[in-house]
């Protein structure tokens, strides 16, 4: 273990020859689970602002979580998006036997899944603006807004991505960049759905039993 | 090397530092009493590790240099008993300190410090002397509640009685900082926050905000003045016949962006009992008092909006 | 749109309008001609030798880890030398306006600087210094330095390191742009709320500082990625985990940090923005606002911040003192134990920011306890240096004496923040100048390694050595400077001055402040020693040039292959044997053997979709800053069209043959960075549009 000492016998090889295999798939997922990593903590630093200004002071006078929460419509939400990550799922089970249309019937599906998940947000956003209930109604709004936007913007990245990922699938088959993306997206989406667990049973349904 | 010799000016300087301009060696009241001794004693035992440790590093330096021929061990890279002792004595030094903190922590705790309450001290007995404080850009306003008397950046307290104050910020946060005399706190708007000290002897000292809060920053001065018990009482007697008024309406006029460049002070009289509640619920409400883009591009400064009054000197 | 703004918005041009250049400021005027004629310097001299091809398809469109630490490095030293006229015109305008009869000049009321001026000169020397010069220099040379030492080809994400240099780059170019259009923060490089809240911030400078921010902290978070992939997925055959260089060991802990702390950041800032932008309430003092919460977002990531600056500053430590001492570093496994103690500790100390904030005595004992464990694995580090200096035999080359520098600053530095780490003297300190001059003990040593670090791993990555005589003045007279400013400062603390006074009330205080003011003119001294040291070297760099080993006593992987370094990094990877595996080579006569056949190898190629996105996330800043909102949203569009379609055509790379590798191996001219330019280096066919 000593650098200074001299080696009894004939030297080891100095030098190692043919290229030393990298698999590329492996450094690149590494490296989505690093990022993800960090979009945890996003996630994390939205979910602390959300508790310090989840006080009934940072109501300001204005509606409460419990006013503005509606747990029941947001289940339909917590369905779709669970239902599009099995169906994503199920398109990288077809990804192992190269079932081209497999994988591309599951990608669709989870896309539409997806779509309702945003476009029930929407609509709940839009119901809460006519009410009257803001994000710069107070403290508190603005939390709720800012944290289940952020993870809405998340699912909609993850739906233009495999939108992108559809013409590659024809364009370059089943090759290894396209197998990358194909896995770190499910990664990403995995992800995304266990963020709308933490927020739904967080915001939804804790902030209704307030 | 010239890094040893400054590394003992250093040290020396502030020992040396007798000249009453080392206001932080210098303390008034039992608080800032307190304050020093925890300084000196946490100084005291680092100083344990770090002179021998400074002194180890300037001999090794300059005695294992290649042209002293001094003795050379390459092989010398580990030893359990170094480790154990590396490890050991500063975590001993660590939990010496952890109670050295404990101790001073309540002791000059800003919300209620223990140093104040020596019974010894007639001032721990005495009622306490109750002082509002409202920041805003860029003055101090020390209301007293139960005089019922107001001033701008003149803080004036009897000598031996226990001062207790509530502060808040009617726009962004600012510190509250007199060195000599109360430990230093935030004050923030929308919140409420508490300090207290004492001083025995009369005497007069500078305080300041030690938060930046903006343009006019580097003029928050506020003179504080200790006066004996009876000149305390007069000088509150000549306040309350002071021509001004503070009520919320006045404030909302002398609260706008203000840069008072001389630190002149101004009184009120017949203050509004709720004043320093009423600022508080205002901003909670969402009162701000914005700051113009193109303010300060040069001097002058806009004087404080107090129309013409006995006592003010005005800055300009 | 959704908020009040104070001032014209038009949809074209958004708050922009010609008063937002300042034409009638006689400093501003002076940087900008002063900052036109530099870059004049160095394009005439690229225009009249025709490199302008070369510079682009080189650097700019480089994906080579070392050319991008080099950039990295440029943009760090450059922006270290605006951050210190900052510093200059600082502590100027304090001597000059100390007490009420100090005279005004230049539409000043005392001293010279205004005070809105002055808060945004503070304010920008503590985000470039912090943020644009010590992060890249430092990111720089682990980019540099960390491929080598695990005897790797280059990083695991080339093209995405490239990303996170144009990225930083941007954001360093909006700060400048803020200096010449229209104005920067005031609000000091923290921006606590409500201060910096549109009603008392109003005009764009909190704006420039937020998004310079996010936009350079992408950077780094992609950065941080970039290195513990490589490091964990890229390391020679041989390297394992108890044989890698301490260096690369610092700069995996300082990456761990990134990555986990800068989306903190992040966060806090984009609620700021959110607050700016859209009229929400997270940081007003009212309608449920709370200001406490950016505090404390804020310094959950800036305590961690100062711990990814100053553990790759003590693996720069742990490299140099072994070197030059021709000794192990004491204490292997203890020094990374003790790394990534602090770095885990370093979580938990944030409060101790703010101690003066009421949180009360029981959290505040909490915070301060663990501030002062954070300082034994600190002491751990310095007595493992000390060991690692007894019974050595010590050379005192340049980068030997700013490590010892670095070390004494370290003892003082660490004194004083033991001190700070006490509630009870933090409420007599806090924001005053002793803080400062604590905190600039830390980010001064950090500046010390940085420079023993430039001139030590200098020959490697470009061939020569640098100037001895005119590195040890650059030394000293930054080591004089240093003791004269902090001396005094620290001595002003006790005084009781407190901090980014524009105004100065206590005459009490000029004596001290001349003090400085005398350092400072020390500090100018040694910029014209590092100037001279830069000539002098490249005007002898034929006369200097250098080997593989040019210290002679070197022990860690990157001294084993040529200097400069070939842009292939090594022939063949090499197998590794032992920790400090030059040093056994040494010690077994066998550190010049080279290998006696080649293999095919396989690089990637340059690309311009990092600069282009560069170009793009600075518009989009731009027109972020001013609420010019086709602006941003082009540039983000295409951003996100420019990483779709290159999407589409992969890099496959290209491959260079056995016999190409025997002769760039074995030809006379020395290969690597600056002179390989004439072989081109392939571009990617990236489609775009």
């Amino acid at each position: 273990m000593d650098a200074h000492a001299k080696h009894e016998g004939p030297l080891p090889p100095l030098w190692h020859y043919g290229e030393t295999e990298h698999d590329p798939i492996s450094t690149k997922t590494l490296g989505f689970w690093l990022y993800m990593l960090s979009d945890a903590l996003i996630f994390a630093g939205l979910f602390a602002a959300y508790g310090v200004l989840d006080q009934p002071m940072n109501a300001a006078g204005g509606p409460g979580i419990a006013k503005i929460v509606h747990p029941v419509a947001a289940f339909w939400q917590t369905i779709a998006v669970l239902s599009s990550v099995l169906a994503y799922s199920l398109a990288t089970v077809a990804l192992k036997t190269g079932n081209r249309n497999g994988v591309l019937a599951g990608i669709i599906a989870a896309i539409v899944l997806g779509i309702i998940f945003v476009g029930l947000e929407f609509a709940d956003f839009a119901s809460l603006f006519a009410i009257g209930a803001t994000p710069d109604t107070s403290g508190m709004l603005s939390a709720f807004y800012i944290l289940v936007a952020t993870h809405g913007l998340h699912m909609m990245f993850g739906i233009l991505w495999m939108l992108v990922l559809i013409p590659q699938i024809f364009l370059s088959g089943f090759n290894t960049a396209v197998v990358t993306r194909l896995l770190n997206l499910r990664l990403f989406w995995q992800f995304q759905a266990s963020v709308w667990v933490c927020v739904y049973v967080f915001v939804y349904l804790r902030g209704t039993i307030q | 090397m010239l890094r040893k010799h400054a590394a003992w000016l250093a040290a020396a300087l502030p020992v040396a530092g007798c000249g009453t301009e080392y206001r932080l060696f210098h303390p008034a009241g039992p608080v800032a009493n307190s304050e020093l001794h925890f300084t000196v004693l946490n100084t005291a035992v680092m100083l344990v590790i770090i002179i021998p440790t400074t002194i180890l590093t300037m001999v090794f330096a300059l005695r294992y240099r290649k042209s002293r021929q001094a003795a050379y061990d390459p092989s010398f890279s580990h030893s359990l008993v170094l480790e154990l002792l590396m490890w050991g004595v500063p975590l001993v030094i660590t939990v010496i300190l952890t109670f050295c903190t404990y101790a001073s922590v309540f002791a000059v705790n800003p919300a209620d410090p223990t140093s104040l309450d020596n019974q010894a001290d007639p001032g721990a007995v005495a009622p306490p002397l109750n002082v509002d404080v409202i920041t805003t850009d860029w003055q101090w306003i020390f209301i007293y509640p139960d005089q019922h008397i107001a001033t701008i950046d003149d803080l004036v307290v009897p000598a031996g009685r226990t001062v207790r104050l509530r502060l808040s910020s009617a726009t962004v946060t600012n510190d509250f900082y007199i060195p000599q005399v109360a430990p230093m706190i935030d004050v923030m708007p929308g919140m409420v926050t508490h300090d207290a000290f004492r001083v025995n002897r009369a005497g007069a000292y500078e305080g300041f905000s030690a938060d930046f809060s903006g343009a006019g920053f580097s003029w928050m001065q506020f003179s504080t003045r200790i006066f004996s018990p009876a000149d305390f009482s007069a000088w509150v007697a000549k306040t309350q016949a002071a021509p001004d008024h503070l009520d919320y309406a006045r404030f909302l006029q002398i609260a706008q962006p203000t840069i008072n460049e001389t630190a002149a002070p101004h009184y009120f009289s017949n203050v509004g009992p709720n004043l320093f509640a009423d600022v508080d619920m205002a901003v909670m409400d969402g009162k701000v008092f914005p700051v113009p883009a193109d303010l300060d591009a040069k001097g002058p400064y806009p004087t404080p909006t107090l129309g013409k009054q006995d006592e003010v000197k005005s800055g300009t | 749109m959704f908020v009040q703004l104070q001032g014209a918005w038009s949809p074209l041009f958004g708050r922009l309008t010609l008063d937002s250049i300042p034409y009638s400021n006689p400093i501003i005027i002076f940087a900008f001609a002063f900052s036109v004629i530099a870059g004049l310097a160095v394009v005439i001299p690229v225009l009249y030798y025709g490199k302008v091809g070369y510079i682009f398809r080189e650097w700019i469109c480089s994906v080579d880890h070392k050319k991008i630490g080099v950039m990295y490095i440029i943009l760090g030293l450059v922006m270290l030398f605006r951050g210190f006229v900052d510093g200059m015109m600082i502590r100027t305008q304090q001597v000059m306006a100390d007490g009420p009869h100090s005279p005004g000049f230049l539409e000043a009321q005392h001293g010279y600087i205004p005070p809105s001026h002055f808060d945004q000169i503070y304010s920008s020397h503590g985000t470039l210094m912090i943020l644009f010069a010590a992060t890249p220099i430092l990111t720089g040379l682990g980019n540099v330095i960390v491929p080598l030492q695990i005897g790797a080809r280059d990083m695991a994400f080339p093209r995405m390191n490239a990303i996170s240099l144009w990225l930083t780059v941007m954001g360093a170019m909006l700060v400048m742009a803020s200096l010449f259009i229209g104005d920067f923060s005031d609000a000091g490089w923290v921006g606590l709320t409500p201060l910096t809240e549109l009603p008392y911030s109003p005009s764009v400078g909190v704006d420039y500082w937020m998004w310079a921010i996010q936009i350079s902290s992408i950077g780094t978070t992609l950065n941080a990625i970039n290195i513990i992939t490589t490091i964990i997925g890229m390391r020679a055959p041989g390297m394992r985990w108890d044989r890698l260089p301490i260096f690369t060991w610092t700069t995996l802990s300082t990456s761990i940090i990134g990555l986990t702390a800068f989306p903190i950041l992040g966060v806090a800032l984009a609620l700021l923005g959110a607050d700016r932008y859209l009229g929400t309430h997270f940081y007003t003092a009212g309608l449920g606002g709370n200001l406490m919460l950016y505090t404390d977002l804020f310094w959950i990531w800036g305590h961690p911040e100062v711990y990814f600056l100053v553990l790759p500053a003590f693996g720069i430590l742990s490299e140099v003192i072994p070197t030059f001492s021709e000794k192990p570093l004491f204490g292997y496994i203890t020094m990374v134990a003790a790394t990534f103690a602090i770095a885990g500790i370093s979580w938990s100390v944030w409060l101790h920011h703010f101690f003066t904030m009421g949180a009360g005595p029981m959290v505040n004992t909490f915070f301060s306890v663990a501030t002062m464990l954070v300082g034994i694995p600190t002491g751990v580090k310095v007595f493992n240096w000390i060991l690692t200096m007894y019974r050595g035999r010590i050379t005192y080359t340049t980068p030997m004496l700013w490590s010892v520098g670095a070390l004494l600053l370290l003892l003082i530095g660490g004194l004083t923040g033991v001190m700070l780490a006490n509630p009870a003297i933090n409420y007599t300190v806090h924001n005053s100048v002793f803080v400062i001059a604590h905190f600039h003990c830390m980010v001064l040593l950090i500046a010390f390694t940085i420079f023993a670090a430039i001139i030590y791993w200098f020959p490697k990555v470009f061939g020569f050595t640098l100037d001895e005589h005119n590195g040890k003045m650059f030394f000293w007279t930054f080591c004089i400077a240093t003791t004269v400013v902090f001396t005094a400062m620290f001595t002003l603390g006790f005084e009781g001055e407190t901090r980014r006074l524009d105004y100065l009330y206590d005459p009490d205080w000029m004596p001290m402040l001349i003090v400085e003011e005398i350092g400072i003119g020390f500090y100018c001294l040694s910029v014209f020693y590092f100037f001279r040291m830069l000539y002098v070297s490249i005007r002898d760099r034929e006369k200097n040039r250098c080997g593989a080993d040019p210290w002679g006593t070197a022990r860690t992987l990157e001294w084993l292959t040529h200097s400069p370094v070939p842009f292939y990094n090594f022939a063949v990877t090499p197998q590794v044997h032992e920790l400090d595996e030059l040093a056994w080579r040494r010690a077994n006569n066998c550190e010049a053997l080279m290998p006696e056949t080649y293999d095919p190898i396989h690089m990637p190629k340059n690309s311009m979709v990092p600069i282009i996105i560069g170009v793009f996330a600075f518009g989009f800043g731009f027109g972020m800053v001013w609420r010019i909102w086709w602006m941003a949203g082009f540039s983000l569009l295409a951003i996100i069209a420019t990483v779709i379609i290159s999407s589409f055509t992969p890099d496959p790379g290209y491959t260079i043959t056995a016999e190409e590798m025997r002769r760039l191996e074995e030809r006379k001219e020395p290969p690597g960075i600056v002179a390989d330019s004439h072989i081109p280096r392939p571009m990617a066919e990236e489609r775009i549009v």
